[in-house]
C-alpha cells in the first residue's frame, strides 16, 4: 500500500532530478483511485455488472523542445518511470522542427471536488441494481422488442505535481445514464428511441442526480410513446428544408463541428494521422465568420455540474470561462500551454494570450492533449421551441443521433437521427422515420436563423469522446438551446 | 514476460476459488507499449506504458459480476481477495433469464509464434530514423505526421471450469505516415503493420508516396458530383468496411436481436456477390492469431460467407446459452478471400473510362443497420483513374451506400492478400488485423456529397 506522502516525495524528488539533468519542464500525475462502475440491463438481464479500479503514475518531461511520456501501474517502479520518460524525451528531441515550450506559469496549489451529495460508487450494489431494474421495468411493453438501460459512474482522485511547484488535487465524480427502447417498424427495420441523463447548470452530480426523475428516469413514458409513433411513420423524403435541432441532437452537432475543429492541437496539425485536421487556421481568429450573428459559443461556461467541469486541467491550469465564437465571429479555441506557445511562435504574433485550461488526459497512462471542456451555444432570443416552430414554413425537428460521420477537416458532416417531426406552415404535422441531414460546416452555421431562449437550454453529457493516439475516451458536456438552420439537405439521395 | 510468480498468483487464486465452490475466471493482461507520434515534421509524443491488468468474472447461479484491476498485483492472496469481492458482487446481482457460462479451457495452450523480442524492445531512435528517412527522401517542404505503435501483449487465462490454462504472447506494430502539402492541403498516407521488427521500413512508405506525388503536384483537385460511380476500394477502406459488414451481418447476437442487415436471412441464403468468401481464420498469416475462443475452446477456421452465401453465424458463449445454440470457436480473425484480378488495380481498370480509387474511408458510421447503410468520406490518396491512368486527386467525397452494394456489385477482386491493422488502443493493447484483397472494384457506388477542398 502506497500512501500520499511516499508518492509525493518520490515524484517531487524525481522531478527535481530530471530538471537538474536538463529538462525544461516535468510533471507527474498520480491517480490514487480511478474507479469506474458500469451496468447494462438488456431485455431485463443484467449483462454488465462491472467495476474497474485503476491506479498508477504518468510522467511527462519536456526536453530539447520535445515531449517524453511514461506510465506505470507499479509504484515500485517510480524512478524507472521517470527515467523512461526522460529517455523518450531525449530521443524525441532528435527530430524537432518547432521546439515546444510551456511558457511561464507561477506555481500554485489548488483543490477541486465535483459537486455531489451521494458518492455513486459508495451506494450499495443492490440499491443501484434495484433502481435500474425499476427503470427497465418502466420500459416494458408487449410490442417493444429490445430494452436497454446503461449506466456508468466514475470517481477519480488525482494528484498533480509540476516542476514549477504546482500541486493540485482533484476528486471528480461523474454519473451517466441512457435508456433505449427498440421495436421493428412496418418494414421490419429496427427503430429506437433514447433518453440520456442530462444536467442543469446548478445541481449536483452524484447518485442523487441519477435518481431525479426530472433528469432521466421519469422519461420512459415519453420514450415509448415516441417510439410507437416512429414505427408506422413514413420515411423522410430527400430535399432541402429547415432543420430544428433539439438539444439531444444539437449537442452532437456542436461537439463534432465546433468543438473538435477548435482544438488547437488539431488546428496545428498534430492529429492529422488519425482524427484529422481542421478547416480553421491561425489566420481565422477574429476574421472567420463561422456562423450567423445569432451564434455565440463558450468554453466551460461556468457550468458547475457538468463532466466537462474539473477545476484544473492536467497541467494544473485552472478552468477558464471564455467565448469561442462571438456573434458569429471566431475569436478563440480550446488550448493548452505548449500549443499556444507554438501557435504564437508560428503566427509571429500573440494569437492567444493564455491557456484555455483544456489539456486533459483520460487516465494516468495517457499523455494530456487538447480536449473539450464544456462547449456551449449560448441561449438566444428567439423564444421557445413552439415559437421557433411557428416561424418555420417547411422543416423538420430532429432529436438524438443514430449515426455521425464528419469530414477529416470537419468541413462537412452527415448525421442520422432517431426521430423527426415534420413542420409545415408553422405547425407539427406528423412524425417521420429514418431522418438524416448533411451539410458543410461554415455554410450550415451561417444559415442559423433561430436560437431558443434559456427555457430550451439543456446541458447534455458526453462520456465517450474519442481522440488521440494512443486513443483516449473523455467525458465532457455541452450546454445547448433549440437551434434552427435553413436550407439544409435532409434525407438520403436515391 | 509474465513471471512464474504472476502465473502462480493466478492459478493459486483459481484453486482457492474452486476450493470454496466459486465459479471464477481470472485473466491476466500485461502490455509493454511504445508509441511515437509525429506532427509537423517533429516527434510530438514519445510514450511508453507498462501496465498489468487483471480481469475477474464470477458466476453465481444465474447471476454474475466482473471486475478489472489495474495496479499492483503480487500474490495469489491479493488476487483471491479480488475474487472474493467479485463473488460478493455476483451474489448481490440480479438473476438472468439464461445461464451465464464460464470459459472452459479444453486444452493447455501456450502460443508465442508471433512474438519477436526485438520488436518488443525496439529502440525509439529506430522509429525516429525511419520517419527522418521518409521526410528527407520525399522532401522537407511537405508536412509529415504519423504514429507508430509497437509492443507486446501477454495474456494468461485460468478458470475454475478446468485445470487447464491458456497463455499467449505476441508482438505487434502499427505504422502510419501522412504527407500533407502545406498550401494545397492534399494528403497522402501510407500504413504498415506486422509482428516482426523488420515488417516496417522507410522504403515501403517512400515508394508509395513517390507513386502519387507527381499527379498530386501537377493536377488540381476534382470535385466529384453526386451520383453513381465505379469505385476501387483500397486496403484501408476494405479493412473498415468488411468488419462492419460482418459484425452487423454474421454475429449471432445481432441476428438473434434482429438488429442487422441479415435479420430476415437464413443460413444458405445468398446475401452478397458470389465472388465474396469470408472466413474467421486464425491460421491466416496476415492476422494476429488468437488460439483460444471466448468459450475456452481452441479456435478453428469458420467460413461465414461462402461464395456470397451466408454460411455461419458466430456465437459467443453467453449468446449461445441465451438462444440455445452452440458456441462457435471463433477467433475474430477475419479473412476475405482474394480473387483473380491483377495485383495492381490500375491494370484491372485499364479498359474503363472513369473510376474513383478510394484507398481509405474516413469516419465511417451506420445510419441504418437494418438496411446495411453506411456513410463515410474519402480522404488520403483518393484519385480519379481513366483508362488505367491516374489523372487527378479528388476532394473529400462522401459515400453513403449499403454493404450489399460494396460486396454485392463486385466486378473484380485483387489476387494479392494484404494485412490491414484494426487494433485500437482505447483502454488496453489489443492487436487485431484482417486479411483482405489489396483492392476490390465495385459497380454503382453512390457518392452523395463532395467538399470544395481536400
Amino acid at each position: 500500500m502506497f500512501i500520499l506522502a511516499d508518492v509525493q516525495r518520490a515524484v517531487t524528488d524525481n522531478i527535481q532530478r530530471l530538471m537538474n539533468s536538463g529538462a525544461q519542464y516535468c510533471d507527474g500525475r498520480w491517480y490514487q483511485d480511478d474507479s469506474n462502475e458500469q451496468f447494462v440491463i438488456l431485455d431485463g438481464n443484467l449483462e454488465a455488472n462491472d467495476t474497474t479500479v485503476e491506479s498508477g503514475l504518468g510522467v511527462r518531461v519536456l526536453y530539447g523542445g520535445a515531449w517524453g511520456f511514461a506510465a506505470t501501474s507499479r509504484l515500485g517502479n517510480i524512478d524507472i518511470c521517470f527515467d523512461k520518460a526522460m529517455a523518450n524525451a531525449v530521443s524525441a528531441s532528435k527530430l524537432v522542427k518547432v521546439r515546444l515550450d510551456m511558457g511561464q506559469m507561477p506555481g500554485h496549489r489548488g483543490e477541486y471536488t465535483s459537486p455531489y451529495t451521494v458518492d455513486p460508487i459508495d451506494v450499495p450494489l443492490k440499491e443501484k441494481i434495484d433502481f435500474l431494474k425499476g427503470v427497465d421495468d418502466s420500459l416494458k411493453e408487449d410490442w417493444i422488442l429490445r430494452r436497454m438501460v446503461r449506466v456508468q459512474i466514475q470517481r477519480m482522485i488525482i494528484h498533480f505535481w509540476s516542476s514549477e511547484g504546482t500541486y493540485t488535487k482533484r476528486t471528480l465524480v461523474n454519473t451517466f445514464a441512457h435508456m433505449t427502447a427498440m421495436a421493428l417498424d412496418t418494414d421490419r427495420q429496427m427503430q429506437r428511441r433514447t433518453k440520456t441523463l442530462f444536467c442543469n447548470s446548478s445541481g449536483t452530480r452524484g447518485w442523487e442526480m441519477l435518481v431525479d426523475p426530472d433528469l432521466w428516469s421519469g422519461y420512459s413514458g415519453k420514450v415509448k410513446d415516441e417510439l410507437k409513433q416512429i414505427l408506422s411513420a413514413p420515411e423522410l423524403e430527400y430535399g432541402k428544408r429547415s432543420v430544428i435541432l433539439l438539444p439531444g441532437q444539437g449537442h452532437l452537432q456542436v461537439h463534432e463541428t465546433i468543438g473538435h475543429p477548435l482544438e488547437l492541437d488539431r488546428i496545428l496539425g498534430y492529429e492529422l494521422s488519425f482524427a484529422g485536421g481542421s478547416f480553421v487556421n491561425l489566420d481565422s481568429f477574429g476574421k472567420l465568420k463561422y456562423g450567423s450573428e445569432k451564434l455565440n459559443v463558450s468554453s466551460y461556461g461556468s457550468i458547475i455540474n457538468s463532466p466537462g467541469s474539473f477545476g484544473f486541467d492536467d497541467e494544473g491550469t485552472p478552468e477558464r470561462d471564455y467565448l469561442l465564437i462571438d456573434r458569429g465571429i471566431l475569436v478563440n479555441c480550446l488550448t493548452s500551454r505548449a500549443m499556444i506557445s507554438e501557435a504564437n511562435q508560428r503566427a509571429g504574433r500573440d494569437v492567444f494570450n493564455e491557456s484555455g485550461g483544456a489539456s486533459r488526459s483520460t487516465a494516468f497512462y495517457r499523455a494530456p492533449i487538447d480536449r473539450m471542456t464544456n462547449v456551449n451555444i449560448l441561449p438566444g432570443e428567439d423564444g421557445t421551441l413552439e415559437d421557433i416552430i411557428k416561424g418555420t414554413e417547411d422543416g423538420i425537428v430532429v432529436d438524438n443521433p443514430t449515426s455521425w460521420s464528419i469530414g477529416s477537416n470537419r468541413e462537412h458532416f452527415h448525421f442520422g437521427c432517431e426521430i423527426a417531426w415534420e413542420v409545415k406552415k408553422g405547425e407539427i404535422t406528423r412524425v417521420l422515420r429514418n431522418p438524416s441531414y448533411q451539410g458543410h460546416t461554415v455554410e450550415f452555421y451561417n444559415n442559423l436563423t433561430a436560437v431558443g431562449d434559456k427555457s430550451t437550454w439543456v446541458v447534455e453529457q458526453v462520456e465517450n469522446c474519442g481522440k488521440g493516439e494512443p486513443n483516449q475516451v473523455m467525458e465532457l458536456g455541452h450546454g445547448v438551446p433549440v437551434v434552427k438552420f435553413d436550407d439544409v439537405i435532409t434525407g438520403e439521395r436515391g | 514476460m509474465l513471471s512464474e510468480k504472476m502465473k502462480n498468483a493466478v492459478t493459486g487464486a483459481r484453486d482457492s476459488a474452486a476450493d470454496r465452490g466459486i465459479s471464477a475466471s481470472i485473466h491476466l493482461h500485461q502490455e509493454n507499449s511504445h508509441l511515437m507520434r509525429i506532427g509537423n515534421n517533429s516527434v510530438s509524443l514519445n510514450t511508453s506504458e507498462e501496465l498489468t491488468r487483471l480481469d475477474i468474472e464470477v458466476i453465481s447461479g444465474k447471476k454474475k459480476g466482473t471486475h478489472t484491476h489495474l495496479g499492483e498485483i503480487d500474490s495469489a492472496e491479493k488476487v483471491f481477495e479480488l475474487v472474493l469481492k467479485v463473488a460478493e458482487k455476483a451474489e448481490n446481482s440480479s438473476e438472468m433469464d439464461y445461464q451465464p457460462v464460464l470459459a472452459d479451457i479444453t486444452e493447455d495452450i501456450d502460443l508465442s509464434s508471433q512474438y519477436d523480442p526485438s520488436l518488443e524492445s525496439l529502440d525509439p531512435s529506430v522509429k525516429e530514423q525511419v520517419y527522418t528517412g521518409i521526410i528527407k527522401s520525399c522532401g522537407e517542404k511537405y508536412n509529415f505526421s504519423g504514429s507508430w505503435s509497437s509492443g507486446s501483449t501477454e495474456t494468461f487465462l485460468a478458470t475454475t471450469a478446468s485445470r487447464k490454462t491458456a497463455r499467449r504472447i505476441l508482438t505487434d506494430q502499427q505504422f502510419t505516415c501522412v504527407l500533407k502539402h502545406p498550401e494545397k492541403l492534399w494528403e497522402l498516407a501510407d500504413w504498415q503493420t506486422g509482428w516482426k521488427a523488420e515488417d516496417v521500413t522507410a522504403e515501403n512508405t517512400i515508394r508509395e508516396f513517390k507513386k502519387l506525388l507527381p499527379v498530386y503536384e501537377n493536377t488540381g483537385g476534382f470535385k466529384v458530383e453526386p451520383g453513381h460511380y465505379k469505385v476501387v476500394f483500397g486496403p484501408e477502406a476494405i479493412g473498415d468496411l468488411l468488419p462492419m459488414a460482418v459484425w452487423t451481418g454474421c454475429a449471432g447476437r445481432t441476428w438473434e436481436m434482429k438488429m442487422g442487415w441479415t435479420a430476415d436471412n437464413q443460413i444458405g441464403d445468398t446475401i452478397l456477390h458470389e465472388k465474396v468468401t469470408v472466413l474467421d481464420d486464425p491460421t491466416d498469416p496476415n492476422v494476429f492469431s488468437d488460439p483460444v475462443s471466448d468459450s475456452g475452446a481452441p479456435t478453428r477456421v469458420i467460413p461465414m460467407i461462402e461464395n456470397g452465401k451466408l454460411a455461419a453465424m458466430l456465437y459467443d458463449r453467453n449468446t449461445a446459452s441465451k438462444y440455445g445454440k452452440e458456441a462457435t470457436a471463433n477467433a475474430g480473425c477475419l479473412t476475405m478471400k482474394t480473387g483473380k484480378g491483377p495485383e495492381d488495380f490500375l491494370e484491372a481498370v485499364k479498359e474503363l473510362d472513369r473510376v474513383l480509387y478510394i484507398p481509405a474511408i474516413h469516419y465511417m458510421n451506420l445510419p441504418n443497420m437494418s438496411k446495411g447503410i453506411f456513410t463515410g468520406s474519402s480522404r488520403f490518396s483518393a484519385v480519379i483513374v481513366e483508362k488505367g491512368k491516374i489523372v487527378s486527386p479528388i476532394f473529400s467525397s462522401r459515400i453513403t451506400d449499403q454493404f450489399q452494394t460494396v460486396f454485392g456489385k463486385i466486378l473484380a477482386i485483387s489476387s494479392r492478400a494484404v494485412s490491414s491493422n484494426r487494433s485500437h488502443t482505447y483502454g488496453r493493447r489489443d492487436p487485431s488485423a484482417v486479411s483482405i484483397p489489396s483492392w476490390i472494384l465495385v459497380d454503382d457506388v453512390k457518392i452523395t456529397d463532395c467538399a470544395d477542398s481536400f
